[in-house]
């Protein structure tokens, strides 16, 4: 194939997203999106575009602005028999379908003894780094892995975007889709992803880069700071190796275990906020089944425990750094 | 504002828009019909005064939220739904999980309603119960029978029963939706959020309010600013019908109303029964109650009891005489002194074989404690 014939086939992140929907869609007939905007407009993103042409408005619905109503009608389309993609505008405003999430959808299976199982994606755009003050630029995903019950997933890259999204919907749990909203059009994070019967499984962690010296646990857009972290710290003849989860639950425990038997030295990095980020349950994890494989206490980079502010010195000062993550590297190195 | 006048001035009110359909449809009941709707009466009041007694004796877990009073709108709203229709009861909705399709035969096992050992054996918290016991009393659902399961938030169901409501439109049935609430639930964003997604979508949902005047220990004045719960219907340009709710066949008629118009892809309603709670928001709050509200009030509440309101009707048609009504007489009296003597014999006997299954069912085991977190066939 020629160079130019593959640059054409690049996907960038959103892209593979609305490549999924399409798909999913066209396969199941059974399966119905709902959202605030997605129709008409096709997302405030464009995530959604060209669904409800295709598909129209009976399973594309546009909703009014009322999140809890959008999940609740979900849950109950799931009870008929439907799978449901529910888009929340930004993963922000989930606040507001907060009580159908944790209290109906994740304990549905276990209040109802495993009879009633809602194929439920709740999916939005998520994070920092764009300005988008407090309400816009979340990563709430710890609220979620806090609820038993429900998949919380992040992809970092184009492909993890299709293959986990399709995994998602297939997965008869509900699970909350943690979309990189900084990386939809990212330029230079594009793929070539494969055609077909293309999945990403739940709960497998990746490898983005080897390395023995020390290991980095991350997801979502942290995996892309923690790749440039790593190159600088290779300048400094460290190797760092990247994991990235993908999948927050369920937590794929055996590839960081493995990673740190080789290192003995571990950072972890997420951009959510630092009491009770996600970054601390994989800090008791590894303290559980690693402590004595480490030669050194482990490190965590996150957000300061401070709202997301808006303007730029102020949100730069408070989200995490590729500076901060190669200092907590050398760190740990050098302990 | 319980006053009969009042229920009767909205009832003309909100039915002018009609597109001459029948509020009387009752008109088409059998004799036979008559019979089972007051055997259903007897068989809620019946279950619901053991188990204040159960409760009393210490034999059962959790909160008993007594349905006393207000049977009649359980009896009314569900004795006219088919089979394919699907329900979202609240917690002082114990009976409706067995009342639902019970036209179909009581022990009919394939009628889309729970059968009352079933019913048991979840208040009883044994194994036997449709959910395993693993969430309490009214928690239980079923998609077979077209049983929302709900859960402890107020007016969650009604996003829920919205969205199996556009399942049905979706899938071009003709079924319908009946969730019923508390008037102190209507407070909730859900309830807005549910309604207004129906009505834009002409959602075949019927939201029933039993306004027994009180949520837990606050009046329906300071849950509610209109004048009649009922009136928030207005909202969404959707019908907002005001029922007796001591009166079965008012609320059968104003149910059947709804109903047929919801089939005919006309939209979601509101109905609003008046009622009275008649003794505490749970059994813990029985003394209390007794303080919050003044004896004159509660007197006056409770001065129309259903099944006397009902027989007195079945009396002056002619489809009961006198003397068959006085043969059984449990109501207008506290459920602490009606015995078995006082209902039929058909409903002792169906309490009593469901109360003996759910006594026999075990426990379950503590290993279950750890199952269904996730969907395990996909494990
Ligand atoms: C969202 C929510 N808030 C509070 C409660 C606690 N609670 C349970 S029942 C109840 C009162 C309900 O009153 P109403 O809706 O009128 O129903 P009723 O009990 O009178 O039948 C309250 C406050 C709850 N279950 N859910
Ligand atoms: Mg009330």
């Amino acid at each position: 194939m020629s160079a130019a014939a593959a640059q054409a086939q690049a996907k960038n992140y959103l892209t593979a997203l609305k490549d999924a929907l399409h798909e999913e869609m066209e396969r199941d007939p059974n399966l119905v999106c709902m959202g605030e905007d997605i129709g008409i407009l096709g997302g405030a993103f464009g995530v959604t575009e060209g669904l409800l042409d295709r598909f129209g408005p009976l399973r594309v619905v546009d909703m009014p602005i009322s999140e809890s109503a959008i999940v609740g009608a979900a849950i109950g389309l799931a009870m008929r028999g439907k799978r449901v993609v529910v888009e929340m505008q930004f993963i922000d405003f989930i606040s507001c379908g907060f009580d159908q999430i944790v209290n109906n959808a994740a304990t549905m299976c276990y209040r109802s003894a495993g009879k009633v199982n809602l194929p439920i994606v709740i999916r939005g755009p998520s994070g920092g780094y764009g300005g988008g003050g407090p309400y816009h630029s979340q990563q709430n995903e710890a609220w979620f892995a806090h609820s038993p019950g429900l998949k919380v997933v992040c992809p970092s890259t184009p492909s993890d975007a299709k293959g986990l999204l399709r995994a998602s919907i297939r997965d008869p749990n509900p699970v909350v889709f943690y979309e990189v909203k900084e990386l939809y059009r990212k330029r230079d994070i594009v793929e070539e992803i494969p055609d077909g019967e293309f999945l990403v499984p739940l709960g497998h962690a990746t490898i983005r880069r080897e390395g023995s010296d020390v290991t980095v646990v991350t997801y979502g857009n942290m995996v892309h700071f923690c790749l440039k972290a790593a190159e600088r710290l290779a300048e400094q003849d460290v190797q760092a190796e990247v994991i990235d989860i993908r999948t927050i639950v369920p937590l794929d425990e055996e590839t960081i275990r493995t990673s740190i038997e080789k290192t003995n030295r571990v950072v972890v990095v997420n951009e959510a906020s630092r009491t009770c980020g996600f970054a601390g349950e994989l800090l008791a994890r590894i303290s559980e089944f690693g402590f004595e494989l480490l030669d050194a206490p482990p490190v965590r980079v996150t957000r300061a425990d401070t709202p997301v502010p808006w303007v730029k010195p102020l949100e730069s000062a408070v989200l995490p750094s590729v500076d901060g993550i190669f200092e907590a590297a050398m760190k740990v190195v050098r302990y | 504002m319980n006053s009969e006048s009042s229920v009767v001035a909205k009832q003309t009110d909100a039915v002018s828009d009609t597109e001459s359909q029948s509020l009387r449809t009752r008109d088409q009941l059998a004799p036979a019909d008559h019979l089972e709707i007051l055997r259903q009466l007897y068989l809620a009041r019946y279950f619901d005064v053991r188990l204040i007694k159960e409760k009393r004796r210490g034999r059962l877990r959790g909160t008993l939220y007594s349905s006393h009073n207000q049977e009649a709108i359980l009896v009314g709203t569900l004795f006219g739904l088919r089979p394919d229709d699907w329900i979202s009861p609240i917690h002082r909705d114990m009976p409706a999980f067995f009342l639902k399709d019970m036209r179909s035969g009581w022990n009919n096992p394939d009628r889309k309603g729970m059968s009352v050992a079933e019913v048991c054996a979840q208040v009883w918290g044994k194994e036997a119960s449709p959910i395993r016991a693993r969430d309490n009393w009214s928690h239980i659902g079923s998609l077979d029978k077209g049983i929302i399961y709900s859960t402890s938030m107020l007016a969650a169901t009604i996003p829920v029963a919205a969205g199996v409501a556009f399942a049905f439109k979706l899938d071009g049935q003709d079924s319908v939706v009946l969730t019923y609430n508390g008037e102190g639930a209507t407070a909730r964003g859900d309830f807005h959020e549910g309604i207004n997604f129906a009505a834009i979508h002409k959602l075949p949902l019927i939201t029933i309010i039993e306004n027994n005047q009180w949520a837990y220990g606050t009046p329906v004045e300071l849950e509610c600013p209109t004048e009649d719960v009922a009136d928030r219907a207005k909202g969404y340009d959707i019908p907002g019908l005001i029922a007796d709710g001591q009166d079965v066949l008012d609320v059968y008629d104003k149910t059947m109303w709804a109903v047929e118009r919801a089939r005919r892809g006309r939209g979601p309603s509101i109905i609003e029964c008046k009622t009275f709670r008649a003794y505490g928001h749970g059994d813990h709050d029985d003394d209390r109650a007794m303080r919050y509200r003044d004896a004159e009030e509660i007197e006056r509440g409770r001065s129309r009891d259903p099944i006397s309101v009902y027989k007195r009707y079945l009396v002056e048609a002619q489809l009961l005489s006198a003397e068959e009504a006085d043969r059984h007489t449990p109501e207008n009296r506290d459920a602490l002194q009606v015995t078995d003597d006082d209902f039929p014999p058909e409903v002792i006997a169906a309490l009593k074989e469901a109360v003996e299954f759910a006594v026999s069912s075990p426990l379950p085991e503590a290993e279950e404690a750890f199952r269904w977190v996730f969907a395990e066939d996909a494990e």
